[in-house]
């Protein structure tokens, strides 16, 4: 069987030592700031993206995915130890989380949700692996002007679902459409957008741009906000043994998570944050006892941490098979392909088979690592969390500082980081998301260049997008999807808060 | 004096600002081209335009409703601005160390809660560490010390 000889290839590529070795630095860090609220996945992936630059492709893509799914298993131990999310993820994993941890249960619920993320993950894993080659077939029949749809759709998505207002959602797309338009243009050559600055010709550096909106941007929003834990917890293997009762009740929650994760995981613009919610909201309303819910039950900590875990396994499924990032990391882990000259797309799995299936196997290897970094090794994170922000900020600076300034050996960097996170900062204040901005970067020059050549072959004329039944479906559900989010954003309008410049913990 | 909501009308106010802008510069500064053969300036400008509108869609409903005045922590803004600036401008002429030591003492003045011998040790040790980890393990090239006279 074909499918088994690719199995195979992708676990002797995945244990190749080097491999393995960053799988493990990959989700060891990622554990690491999902535990830290104040330093988000984004802010790590792009601070870790200069060495990227250094590894082997394989190896740079298994280590940047490790990070992101690590995140989401270290997120919940903050949600449930301080009522504070680790990553936006893990955010519905407080409600019930934390009220465990007061009923002094929190051991059980570490315990349980990092079984919850193993089984999501696993989910997600399995799809992937089945998927991917139908789809990728599927794909190979795509022209310009079908992927010209998808990333429209992708783009709309992205904006209208992630929270917040749907117009500034859309509104940061486009402006990072526009900034991924700076550079030289690839068909004439000439140079747009530069302000006369020779280093913005070949465009603005993906790493600049992501460490300035997520790591300085997230630094000056959280250096009054974040505390320090002071928790002493039991978290002794005995404290962490649920009870039969509980263990009998969680089967329905991960079944119902894992599903509800892997469907929203596999959309465009829809991450493991939704996909948490979707299940948790689920979850309730089935339950024989929804007024359990929010005081520690524990399905209500399954359920989110199965279908995140299973929604960020399942979007790699249209990063990898179509090359359209759904989410920003989605949009990080392109990039870095793209700095390894990878073009991601139906192709991979054909040209690159070792490390598609490498990838793939890896995120076995990632998670199995991540169930013993988080059962028996729980106390070492804990004590993470007592460490106090203002030691940890300024070494993070310093990371943005060096890291940018490694990518080209250049100052000019630094600069432009600088200037993104006063912009990032400027934003947040203003109440639009930074992410969709990012996504719109990345997806901005395929966009153009896919539009350009289908208007080429349809000499000229705007109906192809329309005449192409596939791309005419695509472009349809994304004006459902835009009238409904502009709809849903009108409708929420009425009551602003007016404490909203504090930061989201991310 | 009526109320208004300050925070989109900000912000749309500057996206607007920038779609224009953006636009403006297409079209005057690129070849446009034609729908079939595009120029370098046609997506540019079309995308420019949107983003127009998109600040027009936020700009116009702000005048009619009130909301929150928007609200920037000036301190951290300031202080991180200036030590990443200070990171910049030291690096080349000083080297790394001299230029982490200025950069991870402005930025712990954004919350003053460490004393300044604190915030001379944890400088030290960060450029410490940092040298260690980017100077001989990943091999940058920078000077660790420089004098530029």
């Amino acid at each position: 069987m074909e499918l088994l000889g690719n199995l195979v290839l992708g676990l002797s590529t995945a244990l190749a030592w080097n491999n393995l070795l960053w799988c493990v630095v990959g989700v060891a860090l990622g554990t690491l700031i999902g535990v830290i609220p104040g330093v988000g996945t984004l802010a790590t992936m792009s601070l870790l993206f200069p060495i990227t630059y250094h590894l082997e492709p394989t190896a740079a893509l298994i280590m940047l995915s490790g990070i992101w799914y690590g995140s989401t298993y270290g997120g919940s131990t903050a949600s449930i130890l301080l009522n504070l999310p680790g990553t936006p993820a893990n955010a519905v994993t407080c409600l019930d989380g934390f009220p465990m941890a007061k009923q002094g249960r929190g051991g059980v619920a570490l315990l349980m949700t990092t079984v919850a993320s193993f089984v999501g993950a696993s989910v997600g894993i399995v799809l992937l692996t089945l998927f991917s080659e139908p789809i990728a077939n599927i794909a190979f029949k795509f022209g310009p002007a079908e992927y010209f749809a998808i990333m429209v759709l992708g783009l709309v998505a992205a904006s209208v679902v992630s929270s917040g207002s749907a117009i500034k959602g859309i509104t940061m797309v486009v402006g990072g459409v526009l900034l991924g338009l700076v550079g030289t243009d690839v068909n004439s050559g000439v140079s747009r957008f530069d302000f006369g600055f020779p280093e913005l010709q070949d465009g603005v550096g993906i790493v600049a741009l992501a460490m300035g909106l997520f790591g300085i941007t997230e630094i000056i929003a959280s250096i009054n906000h974040v505390k320090a834990a002071d928790s002493k917890m039991d978290v002794s293997m005995k404290s962490m043994l649920p009870t039969r009762d509980e263990v009998k009740r969680s089967w329905g929650g991960m079944a119902r998570g894992s599903g509800i994760g892997a469907w929203l995981g596999v959309l465009p613009g829809v991450g493991p944050t939704v996909a948490a919610y979707m299940a948790y909201a689920v979850e309730k309303r089935v339950s024989k006892k929804p007024e359990r819910f929010g005081k520690g039950t524990i399905e209500g900590i399954m359920a989110p941490e199965t279908a995140n875990s299973a929604s960020d396994m399942a979007s790699f499924i249209p990063t990898l098979t179509l090359g359209i990032p759904g989410s920003v990391t989605m949009a990080l882990i392109i990039g870095a392909m793209m700095i390894h000259g990878i073009q991601p797309g139906p192709q991979m799995l054909t040209e690159q088979p070792g490390m598609f299936w490498g990838l793939v196997m890896s995120f076995w290897i990632g998670n199995i690592v991540l169930v013993i970094l988080n059962v028996p090794m729980i106390g070492m994170w804990i004590r993470v969390l007592t460490i106090p922000y203002h030691i940890l900020y300024p070494a993070i600076v310093m990371f943005v500082c060096i890291g940018v300034y490694g990518v080209n050996n250049n100052v000019f960097d630094v600069y432009l980081v600088l200037l993104f996170g006063i912009v990032g900062y400027v934003l947040r204040v203003l109440d639009f998301e930074p992410a969709p901005l990012l996504l719109g970067y990345v997806l901005g020059p395929m966009l153009e260049e896919n539009f350009r050549r289908a208007m080429l072959l349809s000499r000229g004329s705007f109906q192809t997008f329309i005449d192409r039944p596939i791309s005419m479906w695509v472009l349809i559900l994304t004006a459902v999807l835009l009238v409904w989010g502009v709809w849903s954003s009108l409708r929420q309008r009425s009551t602003v808060a007016l404490s909203d410049a504090s930061p989201k913990a991310a | 004096m009526r109320r208004v909501d300050y925070r989109d009308l900000l912000g749309g106010g500057l996206i607007t600002l920038v779609g224009a802008a953006a636009m403006y510069h297409s079209l005057t500064s690129f070849t446009l081209g034609t729908s079939d053969r595009m120029g370098p300036g046609y997506f540019p400008a079309l995308v420019g335009g949107v983003l127009a509108l998109c600040g027009l869609a936020i700009l116009i409903p702000a005048l009619l409703r009130a909301g929150p005045v928007p609200r920037f922590e000036w301190r951290p803004l300031l202080w991180i601005s200036l030590s990443t600036l200070a990171f910049a401008l030291l690096l080349v002429p000083f080297g790394l160390i001299p230029a982490i030591i200025g950069q991870t003492i402005l930025a712990g003045i954004s919350d003053c809660k460490l004393s300044w011998k604190g915030s001379l040790m944890l400088a030290v040790g960060v450029a410490v560490g940092a040298t260690l980890l980017f100077k001989m393990a990943l091999g940058l090239i920078v000077p660790v010390f420089a004098w530029p006279w």
